[in-house]
């Protein structure tokens, strides 16, 4: 277990800043003089108390399974993708956000797109290609994903034409169980 | 004491797995003999490089004495890859090996920032493109609405225009039958209307 790199860093937070629209409060001093810190664990990287990150150091790197808040996996080629153990943080600073109706939750949670004819209500003013955090109406984060139109254009789209590109989705927990946290 | 145990442990645990207490005790020994070795074989390689290096500059003084004393490696604006050590190996003197983490408040705060103003930055130019799109392509179908409706008011103004050409040709024609009729009946009685039809007769042989 190591804190991040310079280069590291940066591709994490611009990875969540796609998504969230308030980083600073993620490293915020807390109420008791601790703070939250990122560290990076076989190519996983965890968003964690800095005093339970201290505590951590006493177990080895190959017996240490998680700590904290797993945000996601640096990849072989340096980019960071993110996992829907992150969805969490992500949705307490949610910069765009997608509410869907009853009928569309299960599709998503199955882990196919978001259509237009499942979309309850969508956040003004959202460009195409962006990140957004999925809810459900009574106002649960599902998952999050990208943006396939901007809000505009989206209402001009027929029923059956994608909103929202599936990024990640609380079913997830269940269909990725072996992967999620190792290997 | 504990953190020094700490790091012989740290060198000697890839070496020894299964040692008990005495084993460690000897893997702590050749650790430190190995630490004490890297650091000799560092600073033998470090002249070594230097020796390497030096040889070259009095042969280069011994060629050109009468022009210059000493050229240095910069002065001769030799290419880098075409030096003796090549440029990946020679590591800085006196700086940390390894990666640098970002672990304290001020950096991590300083890359933050960095990356949240470059993100709001793209994603406001992204709104600005999309917003001039919008416009773009509602001034064209304004447009485009415009275009239709004057053609659609041309057709039905040609399309008045002939409803009226044809009801004037119509009026007219209607008039003269009648005035003439009314001629041909004061002339001929109403029987005389009959030798106007057209009959069609076969010609004599």
């Amino acid at each position: 277990m190591r804190p991040l790199t310079d280069q590291e860093m940066k591709t994490v937070l611009d990875k969540l800043a796609n998504y969230m629209s308030d980083l600073k409060s993620l490293i915020a001093p807390l109420e008791d003089g601790d703070r939250y810190v990122f560290r990076l664990n076989h190519s996983r990287v965890y968003y964690v108390k800095l005093s339970i990150a201290n505590i951590a150091t006493c177990v080895s790197r190959d017996a240490l399974l998680s700590l904290g808040t797993c945000l996601g996996k640096m990849t072989k080629t340096g980019k960071f993708r993110l996992h829907i153990t992150a969805l969490p943080i992500i949705a307490s600073g949610a910069r765009h956000k997608i509410w869907v109706k009853e009928n569309g939750a299960q599709p998503f949670l199955y882990g196919s797109n978001v259509v237009k004819a499942h979309v309850g209500r969508w956040s003004e003013d959202c460009p195409e290609h962006q990140g957004c955090v999925v809810y459900s109406m009574a106002d649960v984060p599902l998952g999050f994903g990208v943006t396939a139109r901007s809000t505009t254009e989206a209402r001009r789209l027929d029923p059956t034409g994608i909103v929202c590109f599936r990024q990640a989705d609380c079913g997830e927990y269940l269909r990725d169980e072996d992967t999620l946290f190792a290997g | 004491m504990a953190p020094t145990r700490t790091i012989k442990n740290k060198h000697a645990a890839p070496k020894g797995g299964a040692g008990g207490g005495k084993g460690s005790t000897k893997s702590s020994g050749s650790g430190g003999i190995s630490k004490s070795k890297g650091k000799a074989g560092s600073k033998a390689s470090l002249p070594a490089t230097q020796i390497k290096g030096r040889p070259n500059l009095p042969g280069l003084d011994k060629n050109k004495k009468k022009k210059q004393r000493v050229y240095t490696e910069k002065e001769l604006g030799i290419p880098e890859l075409n030096m003796v050590t090549p440029v990946g190996v020679t590591k800085p003197r006196g700086k940390k090996k390894g990666k640098v983490f970002v672990d304290d408040k001020e950096s991590m705060t300083t890359i933050l920032a960095l990356v949240q103003a470059e993100k709001e930055g793209q994603i406001e130019s992204k709104m600005m493109r999309a917003r001039q799109m919008e416009e773009i392509r509602e001034a064209r179908r304004v447009e485009a609405e415009k275009k239709e409706a004057e053609r659609k008011a041309k057709l039905e103004e040609t399309k008045e225009a002939l409803r009226r050409k044809r009801k004037r040709t119509k009026g007219t024609s209607d008039k003269e039958e009648e005035e003439e009729n009314i001629k041909a009946v004061a002339a001929t009685g109403t029987k005389a209307a009959k030798p106007k039809k057209k009959r069609v007769s076969f010609a004599p042989e």
